[in-house]
């Protein structure tokens, strides 16, 4: 069997230590779930710890024994309480739940933004240290609304690409917002395959009754929507100034920088239309190393923009 | 030899609870044997050990000792520095913690690990409405300076900056620092993704004023953002018929001041950043173009010759 590293056997202890104390009796194998670890390895942890304490080690030790597939902690004595949330920790917890006070739905009178209350004053901060501002468009709103009631809706969708809308019927299973938009998860009639289409591209949006298709098992997260493998990729020389790229966009690679500053990013394109925005809104600060076919793309899309301005 | 993970555990339970600063020597003449004889290899492990106690979070504190054991160190670990205090939290605020997390960061094993330290558990809850939350490394520290309220430096747009934070803010996908520029002496607003380089924490305190309202930090509309004080223009930009109705539901119908022949229209924005500006133009392509001011204009102009060489 593998031995997990000593520093880890032991952060898992501290935290397990309180709250077992806390408890008295806890079967085995709920602790080992609740702490993701397998019995053996908390067994043995737990049987190892026991025979710590302070010197001369005959009294002031960790009270705790296993009998017969339970764990039984005795008085409190050490390690009583659970270390600090670290700087990582913290910033997760606060930012994680700021964000979700921005999402519909949130109750600023409920037990979330109390929570939150609570744990930033623990951390010695007003409630501005971390703040979340997400603007949430009312189409959300009643998308959320299906979603949750499981009902499908009609919808008027403007495509990237489409000169038109097309009339689509979607049954929503997720909505979340992601680099600044807002996205919704749905079965789409249309092409009878579960999509993801851009909030702020549909026009209008009307109940069609209850749902008829169940949702998939797994529903994708917002990062991975575009990093599907099938979706036709592009290598670009990015310099500092269009660094927010790697940010906004999920990308594949990211090469580290050169002497200028410049770093290789290979990422996907959704459309063509896409990459010509983007490159575009770069400028000076992008150029396209491959495909071949894609070298002149920036240049095609400004001269049409220029022809506007002549 | 003993498991490394009892030794770790009987030093930690001696340093928290001391009452006194304790030397290498008496640490190891307590802990019996669980460390070397010989001063270098015991004194190699000790400071193993330290490096161990640091990466798990946990800080020893140190001091030179007087008097009869003068020169030497004396260590423990502070305990208001180790113990979590009681936050006092609801079995139902720490399961709305766990919900948040489910939400934004699943998966998360920093996350579960902040809800084990509250008594929770991580996952297996989460609604149909779900947010992104772009990662930073350098995030986690530049809210404990906000907390702390310790300066912190970093290289920006080519310049060295001391800046007091006065809190993060994720606003549409990116995430700012918002705090008083001590060189330009006056609010500044930073992309967190844009700092060039390492953040450095500075050893000082400073004071906040009481008009540091995060919220208005940030106007609503991102192409208001940009240096505090400037003038706020405005621009015309005339939409084509494609992105017309996508526009006027983005900007509000009070900003449509002709309805143009075909179905485009021509809309005012107010601005106050250029860059922002021309981004929010040229995303638009040939479907959108700037009529005025006449210098905005001119700069996208140039831009795109610049695209074009």
């Amino acid at each position: 069997m593998s031995q997990r590293p000593a520093t880890e056997r032991l952060r898992r202890l501290l935290v397990m230590l309180p709250w077992l104390m806390e408890r008295g009796e806890v079967p085995v194998a709920e602790a080992a779930e609740r702490f993701r670890i397998d019995e053996a390895s908390l067994v043995r942890d737990l049987e190892l710890v026991a025979m710590c304490g302070l010197p001369p080690y005959v009294d002031e030790m960790i009270d705790l024994f296993i009998d017969e597939g339970v764990i039984v902690a005795g008085v409190p004595r050490l390690f009583t309480r659970p270390l600090r949330l670290n700087r990582v920790e913290a910033f997760e917890l606060l930012a994680a739940g700021r964000a979700a006070m921005n999402l519909p739905g949130a109750d600023p009178d409920g037990a979330l933004n109390r929570g939150l209350h609570k744990v930033a004053r623990g951390l010695g901060e007003d409630d501005t240290g971390v703040v979340v501002v997400n603007a949430t468009p009312a189409t959300v709103a009643t998308l959320t609304d299906a979603a949750a009631e499981r009902r499908r809706v009609t919808v008027s969708y403007q495509s990237h690409t489409a000169d038109a809308p097309s009339e689509r019927v979607l049954t929503p299973f997720v909505v979340a917002t992601a680099h600044g938009n807002w996205y919704v998860v749905a079965h789409d009639d249309r092409s009878g395959e579960v999509r993801t289409f851009r909030v702020d591209r549909i026009e209008s949006v009307a109940d069609a009754g209850p749902a008829e298709v169940a949702g998939p098992e797994e529903l994708p997260m917002p990062g991975e929507w575009f990093a599907e493998g099938d979706v036709a990729r592009a290598t670009l020389l990015i310099g500092p100034q269009g660094r927010w790229v790697m940010e906004r966009y999920p990308v594949d690679e990211v090469s580290a920088p050169d002497d200028h500053g410049r770093c290789t990013v290979r990422l996907p394109v959704t459309s063509e239309r896409w990459l010509e925005r983007l490159l575009v809104r770069l400028g000076p600060a992008v150029s396209v190393l491959e495909p071949e076919s894609m070298r002149d793309l920036a240049e095609r899309a400004a001269t049409r923009v220029l022809a506007n301005y002549r | 030899m003993a498991d490394r993970v009892e030794r770790l555990t009987n030093l930690l339970a001696l340093l928290l609870e001391t009452r006194e600063p304790l030397t290498l020597h008496v640490i190891a003449a307590e802990l019996g044997g669980q460390y070397p004889e010989s001063e270098q290899a015991r004194r190699a492990g000790f400071e193993r050990d330290k490096a161990a106690l640091r990466e798990i979070g946990i800080e020893i504190s140190s001091v030179t000792l007087s008097g009869d054991r003068a020169g030497e160190m004396g260590y423990w670990v502070e305990r208001s520095s180790y113990e979590l205090p009681d936050l006092g939290l609801e079995p139902d605020e720490v399961r709305a913690l766990q919900v948040a997390l489910a939400m934004t960061r699943p998966d998360s094993a920093v996350g579960e690990e902040a809800l084990w330290k509250l008594g929770g558990v991580a996952g297996g809850v989460g609604g149909p409405v779900r947010m992104h939350l772009p990662e930073l490394e350098s995030l986690p520290m530049l809210r404990a300076a906000v907390a702390a309220r310790h300066p912190v430096g970093f290289e920006y747009g080519d310049v060295n900056r001391v800046v007091e934070p006065w809190g993060v803010l994720l606003r549409d996908g990116f995430w700012y620092l918002v705090g008083f520029d001590r060189h330009r002496e006056a609010r500044r607003t930073f992309r967190v993704d844009r700092i060039v380089g390492d953040i450095v924490e500075l050893d000082e305190h400073f004071e906040r004023s009481n008009d540091s309202d995060l919220r208005s930090a940030l106007p609503d509309d991102p192409l208001l953002l940009g240096a505090e004080g400037a003038t706020t223009k405005e621009a015309v930009i005339r939409i084509g018929v494609r992105r017309a109705a996508g526009v006027v539901r983005e900007l509000g119908s009070d900003r449509v001041r002709a309805v143009l022949d075909g179905g485009g229209v021509e809309v005012t924005v107010p601005y106050v950043n250029e860059a922002a500006m021309r981004s929010w133009v040229l995303g638009h392509l040939e479907d959108a173009e700037v009529i005025e001011p006449a210098e905005l204009r001119a700069s996208i102009v140039a831009w795109l010759e610049g695209c074009v060489r």
